[in-house]
């Protein structure tokens, strides 16, 4: 039995050790959100967040994940209205087929909440491991300068300034 | 139009529910003329657009929604003329009928950047239809005459009162159907502006449901292990291991869609991947199989011994062959290319006693349905066909063998199941976008070219497709017939079937006024499964006839602008574009580091001119900045038509920068992103889009930013750095 809390929900499952945590989330937990692509950590489709850091959770053996905060798109998604980032990519119709932005939305909002003012080289770097066979990236950059203008990202900058 | 066929172009019927339900009849051709509509066989109902009685609208989709944005631009047009606000209506994906084929093909299917022409009348006659009938039905409770009555979102008005459409639906749906006049460009809220994507909040939350989403009780996971090569057969294999392996239910051998295979089903689907794994299989490849070397001998040899069809023959080349002073030959070619949709292939089947369900992420219904039956028990009539949001068409979804290959699996286990390819055998196993050979002459006298020849050897797209097509097209005929119906839609290919035009469109149709033209199409299949790609005929002959063009404006020492402003002076549009771009991209004054290359091509209606900034280090090849011009007539939501073009010069940046299949002994070399990398975004370059104003009807956005950008570079790298490259993808040589 793995132990595993996702989205604040623990959950006992009783599956293989080396089941990469992408599968057990979609396919045993039901939680669609989170994509397939590669099945190598090539892609990005399946990004979540362990312990709030991005991983690539096609090629993350569920044991990895036992007893840490694995989030979803799913748990970064307000009950009511969307995450400033969400809100960002609706604003600037950022999907195209929609496939692959779970997984860029989880790698902007691990940006931003470790950078809350990232430039045009800060955003390359974090999204460089997301593909957009689509080519949206021109509309990501662009929503996540957008998103980093919510007061949620702006509040956390204000200190930093302070400092210079 | 008379009484009898306008009520056949709009049924209406009162639903049990008290809900209006309005069927659109249409005429089985592309252009909606309203004389057009006085044949009555060949009327096909084409979409619902119901209105229940507790307001809400549902308006069945029949074009698939892949990313290009049909969804939020059929709504848009039917919500224009209904006067609703189109976060109002739901949306449903259609089913399979007849009624859904689209017009041009004949068949229901999604492709060919047809969606908006198709849809732009048809889609705002059910809408201004129904408001109309709306409008009488409220005319007739208050007792006033219809013109006091004002339609507006979702309601109806007169004066101080007022009626909301899920209230008069009931009698609504009694009302006579009217003549419609549509809304004047001037009168338009919606349509020519930009309107918020309407599936944007599923995308971003993660709630599309995509074909690999669809979960259903009870259902196993499948995974089939593939001949490496087209035609390869098993010569042994040993089951056993993967057969006892945990959570294996069922290890098969099905043959789907002309490739044999082994299926292993299991509760999970990290059980099904892990048992494939101890699957001893031999395969047997045929003798002569494909090699990336030897296709490219075999165009060659095709291109020296076969003159092939002329399709394109204007004055006499050979007359100015001899009398020119100089000729400019080349060859160009272009690889195999793969998709490469985000969402790999799948499929999800349920059979029963009586019926099979189908959910597929597919860009045609009705060939998924002839697929699932050709490989299980089932007759057409029993087995539906759901379409779910698609990760990505690009023309891969056109093809269906793993709808084949999971009908045959949930056949044999007759219960649900889902079927997913790995990212290695999505690969390896596509239909390809065809490698081909192109040789160009040009005669060219005193400076001025007076004749233009191009060659290209490349196989029949059509024949690889025309296997599900062709019974899609005669869903009533027994199965046993398909294999007949499919080879009869090879044979009469341009008689019974559409002519296939795919290899050479936007060869034969070189826009540019040389005195003399002549193009020639010689048929050379390598064996290698191919099949539509983003674009299609245009991807190739974009890049080669725009590169050409180049080579001739440096040739006769002209600016490559002036050239072709000179030489497309009797396209008005071109001309009027072409200027446009280079006034955006300050043609001429390249970004520091950078050289500048244009390119102009026109595919499914629409005009794109694009001028790329690169930068040339070393071997190193950086495009910097893309300025492109696109006119598709009116734009319905101009920011989707700028999205489309983004995304179309991304995704042509990767074929024109990485993208290559090689084979070796029929086996495709490549197998995941490492080795079949995609564009990232530190590879971006700076986009500038803009759409020429236009009062035309629609035409096509989802492919036509694709064709010109590889030219447009490659005429920059020659600028850059005196090398003419005239392979893809682009690769400089120290």
């Amino acid at each position: 039995m793995i132990s595993l809390t996702v989205n604040g929900q623990r959950h006992s499952l009783d599956i293989d050790d080396d089941t990469p945590l992408l599968w057990v989330i979609r396919d045993e937990l039901k939680l669609k959100g989170s994509k397939f692509g590669c099945g190598a950590g090539l892609c990005g489709a399946c990004t979540m967040h362990l312990d709030g850091a991005p991983i690539r959770s096609c090629i993350t053996p569920v044991s990895l994940a036992a007893d840490k905060q694995v989030t979803t798109i799913e748990g970064v998604t307000p009950s009511q209205g969307l995450s400033p980032v969400q809100q960002a990519w609706a604003d600037l119709n950022v999907p195209q087929c929609g496939y692959c932005q779970s997984g860029q939305i989880m790698s902007a909002t691990a940006l931003l909440a470790n950078n809350p003012s990232p430039t045009d080289e800060d955003i390359d770097q974090a999204m460089s491991g997301n593909l957009c066979r689509c080519g949206t990236y021109p509309r990501i950059r662009t929503a996540i300068h957008q998103a980093a203008q919510h007061p949620l990202y702006q509040e956390r900058r204000q200190p930093e300034k302070h400092h210079d | 139009m008379t009484e009898l066929n306008r009520r056949q172009f709009l049924k209406t019927s009162a639903l049990a529910s008290g809900g209006l339900l309005i069927t659109i009849a249409l005429p089985g051709c592309a252009s909606i003329g309203h004389e057009g509509m006085v044949s009555n066989s060949d009327w096909h109902a084409n979409a619902w657009l119901h209105i229940h009685t507790d307001n809400r609208i549902t308006f069945v989709l029949d074009r698939v929604e892949m990313g290009q944005g049909t969804y939020t631009g059929l709504v848009t047009l039917l919500a224009e003329e209904l006067e609703v606000a189109p976060e109002q209506v739901d949306v449903t994906f259609a089913g399979v009928d007849s009624f859904y084929n689209n017009p041009i093909y004949k068949l229901q299917i999604t492709g060919g950047s047809t969606s908006m022409a198709s849809s732009y009348e048809r889609i705002r006659i059910a809408g201004a239809s129904a408001r109309e009938m709306l409008r009488q039905a409220a005319a007739q409770v208050w007792q006033q005459p219809l013109s006091a009555i004002q339609a507006d979102n979702g309601h109806v008005h007169f004066q101080q009162q007022s009626l909301s459409y899920g209230e008069l639906a009931p009698l609504a749906a009694q009302q006579s159907v009217p003549e419609v006049t549509l809304k004047s460009a001037g009168q338009f809220k919606r349509i020519g502006k930009p309107e918020q994507r309407l599936d944007a909040r599923a995308k971003v939350t993660g709630q599309a449901e995509y074909g690999i989403d669809v979960d259903l009780p009870g259902m196993l996971y499948a995974v089939v292990s593939r001949a490496p090569a087209w035609g390869a057969t098993l010569t042994s294999r040993d089951l056993s291991a993967a057969q006892q392996a945990q959570g294996v239910v069922a290890v098969f051998e099905i043959t789907a869609a002309g490739r044999q295979g082994i299926a292993v089903v299991a509760e999970r689907y990290w059980q099904a991947r892990k048992a494939q794994r101890l699957l001893k299989l031999q395969w047997q490849t045929p003798e002569v199989a494909p090699s990336t070397d030897s296709i490219i001998s075999l165009h060659r040899q095709a291109l020296e011994q076969n003159s092939g069809d002329r399709v394109r023959d204007e004055g006499d080349f050979e007359q100015a062959l001899a009398a020119s002073k100089q000729v400019l030959e080349a060859e160009y070619q272009l690889p195999h290319l793969a998709h490469a949709t985000l969402e790999p292939q799948n499929c999800v089947v349920d059979a029963r006693a009586n019926a099979m369900e189908v959910w597929a992420p597919t860009q045609s219904a009705s060939m998924a349905r002839v697929a699932a039956g050709r490989h299980s028990r089932y007759s057409l009539d029993d087995i539906k066909v759901h379409t779910t949001w698609i990760g990505g068409g690009f023309g891969r979804r056109i093809m269906q063998e793993y709808v084949s290959e999971c009908a045959a699996i949930a056949d044999h286990m007759q219960r649900p199941v889902k079927l997913i390819w790995s990212r290695e055998e999505d690969t390896q196993h596509d239909f390809y976008r065809p490698a081909s050979v192109h040789r160009l002459a040009a005669a060219i006298k005193d400076g001025d070219v007076q004749g233009w020849q191009h060659r290209l050897a490349h196989p029949k797209v059509f024949e690889w497709f025309a296997d599900d097509a062709a019974p899609a097209q005669y869903p009533f005929m027994p199965k046993f017939m398909f294999p007949a119906l499919a080879s009869a839609g090879k044979a009469g290919e341009g008689i019974i079937a559409p002519s296939d035009t795919s290899a050479y469109e936007g060869a034969h149709d070189l826009p540019y006024d040389f005195k003399s033209l002549q193009v020639d199409f010689v048929h050379s299949d390598p064996g290698v499964p191919v099949g539509y790609w983003r674009a299609v005929g245009h991807s190739h002959n974009g890049f080669v006839t725009e590169s050409f063009v180049d080579e001739l404006a440096h040739h006769t020492q002209t600016d490559p602008l002036a050239f072709r402003l000179r030489h497309l002076a009797q396209h008005p549009p071109a001309v009027a574009l072409l200027k446009a771009v280079a006034k955006a991209a300050h043609w001429g004054q390249p970004l520091a580091g950078c050289q500048q290359g244009i390119a102009i091509h026109k595919s499914f209606g629409s005009w794109v001119a694009q001028v790329a900034d690169v930068q040339v280090e070393g071997e190193q090849i950086k495009v910097k900045r893309v300025v492109c011009g696109v006119d598709c007539g009116l734009a319905v939501n101009p920011d989707t038509v700028k999205a489309q073009m983004e995304g179309g010069i991304i995704f042509a940046l990767t074929a024109a920068l990485h993208g290559e299949i090689t084979l070796q002994q029929g086996e495709v070399q490549q197998s995941n992103f490492h080795d079949y990398p995609l564009a990232r975004m530190t590879e971006t370059p700076q986009l500038e889009v803009f759409i020429m104003p236009s009062q035309q009807a629609p035409t096509g956005v989802g492919e036509p930013g694709v064709p010109p950008l590889a030219a447009a570079v490659a005429n920059a790298v020659f600028a850059a750095s005196g090398q003419r490259l005239r392979s893809l993808p682009l690769r400089l040589t120290a």
